[in-house]
């Protein structure tokens, strides 16, 4: 059955086949394009250096309207935990992502390489000026350091986890 | 690891929707130090954190952290506000201004003064969904009813001029083509369709239902957000000013964050975009309750006029009535 939503999402896996930005690949199941497995690799020259991370983007009938459910799969975080990993990213221990744009700010004019592609550059400055939320903000400020050990922690587990 | 476990269950709560109860226990978890601001519970079987229905602000553990007990008030309040909204349909009946007169009947004097008076210029008003999307859903409606009405068959092709010149821009500012391509041609495909004498001609009725159908309604709002968003920031420089002035943010980020998404309301910035690059005037009829001190209430509308067609002749067919931040149709005498 071929809807609306099924068409475009073939159209964001040509794209992602034809272009694929540095860093990120994608692929929907054999069987089921609303379901997508896909990997960021860390981008150099920042904490995440060297990281491969899994993630699943899980999409509706209602795509591009409505935005996909993605979230990391290989387990990165300690149980009990989330990962503040900038000021508007936020990771869950089940994986479950915070993003503006995948929530209230999506918009149909993201595909499926712009998601990863903006999940993998929040990676890369984990401080944007967002006045929103100066509390986060703070935080990166004061422990750059704690912060730092933590996401090479991460970058680690990613190489073993399945 | 106390306060580990402890929290864990409290914050659950805010997940299940007890806003009232657990604002309070949020409160006390902002007084946990800093360190501990990672190790928070975030429950695990929380499938709706990163399910993100479009427009919706689900309830996140973390925000409460940088909230406060008002702010769990204005989220129920909006969640209510949402829910009231999904019981009326996206474009309504057409319904004599009597009606208008009748909401208003214990309204302030000035308010039912104006009504009198719309009644001297308009018949009837046709509401709209107040959904954040009200001026593009009535926008679509007032014209695709005019086209149907009037069989313009030169206005159609001038619009489509326009709308072959939004795609360029669009396609000029880097936008992926995919991901607007078929928000513009649901819009062509509703412009053909209230032409008549085609097999794929429809009535007013049908114009109606499909501007109630979830799916070609929000695309072709989707469509004129598309244009709106590429015409600003093609006009960047002009519209710059106004922009800072309205949210002090850069043309880049306003339409990233209030033209793009569904559900972000419009503005004079964005009608001032639509009806430019459409080439459509538009007119907006004020209800207020603002009144001259001398002299008798008049209602105040303004003409958004092309730049392209600045010749002065063009009277808008589109009029729409304002009321503070809610827009319908009005249909004329």
């Amino acid at each position: 059955m071929s809807t609306p939503s099924r068409k475009r999402l073939m159209r964001d896996f040509k794209r992602l086949q034809q272009d694929p930005p540095a860093g990120i690949s994608g692929a929907p199941h054999d069987n089921n394009i609303m379901l997508w497995n896909a990997v960021i690799f860390g981008p150099d020259d920042t904490p995440w250096d060297g990281g491969t991370f899994k993630l699943s983007l899980q999409f509706s009938e209602d795509y591009p309207n409505k935005p996909p459910t993605v979230r990391f799969v290989s387990r990165m975080f300690h149980p009990n935990s989330k990962f503040v990993v900038c000021s508007i990213l936020i990771v869950y221990a089940d994986g479950s992502i915070c993003l503006d744009i995948l929530q209230n700010q999506w918009s149909p004019i993201y595909d499926v390489a712009a998601i990863l592609t903006s999940i993998q550059s929040l990676l890369c400055d984990p401080n944007p000026n967002s006045p929103a939320n100066a509390e986060a903000a703070r935080m990166f400020s004061e422990n750059k350091r704690d912060y730092n050990r933590r996401v090479r922690d991460i970058v680690e587990q990613s190489w073993t986890a399945d | 690891m106390a306060n580990q476990t402890e929290a864990g269950p409290r914050k659950r709560k805010a997940v299940d929707g007890e806003l009232g109860v657990d604002a309070v226990t949020i409160m006390e978890t902002n007084q946990l130090p800093a360190e501990e601001e990672d190790a928070i519970d975030s429950n695990p079987n929380n499938n709706s954190v990163g399910a993100g229905a479009s427009g919706t602000h689900e309830v996140f553990p973390e925000e409460y952290e940088w909230s406060c007990f008002r702010d769990a008030e204005i989220m129920q309040q909006q969640a209510a506000i949402r829910e009231e909204a999904i019981k009326v349909p996206y474009v309504r009946d057409k319904e004599p201004l009597s009606a208008l007169a009748a909401e208003f009947e214990l309204g302030s004097s000035i308010l039912k003064e104006k009504i009198r008076l719309l009644g001297e210029q308009y018949t009837a008003l046709r509401r709209t969904r107040g959904d954040g999307n009200c001026f593009y859903r009535s926008f679509m409606f007032a014209y695709l009813e005019h086209i149907l009405e009037t069989q313009d068959i030169s206005e159609v092709e001038r619009i489509n001029g326009n709308v072959e010149q939004c795609k360029l821009t669009l396609q000029s500012l880097g936008y992926t083509e995919f991901t607007y391509e078929d928000f513009f041609s649901i819009f062509k495909e509703q412009l053909e369709s209230v032409l008549q004498g085609k097999e794929t001609s429809i009535s007013t009725e049908e114009l109606l239902s499909r501007s109630r159908d979830q799916f070609v309604s929000d695309y072709v709002v989707m469509f004129f957000r598309f244009v709106t968003s590429g015409e600003i920031r093609k006009r960047a420089e002009f519209f710059e000013p106004f922009i800072t002035g309205l949210t002090n943010t850069s043309v880049e980020q306003f339409c990233k964050s209030s033209v793009e998404p569904m559900g972000e309301e419009c503005d004079h910035v964005h009608i001032i975009a639509l009806s430019d690059a459409l080439g459509v005037a538009i007119r907006v009829v004020y209800l207020d309750r603002s009144s001259c001190d001398n002299g008798p209430v008049a209602v105040n509308h303004h003409d958004f006029i092309p730049a392209a067609s600045a010749d002065g002749s063009t009277e808008p067919f589109v009029t729409l009535l304002y009321r503070p931040g809610h827009y319908d149709i009005l249909y004329r005498r």
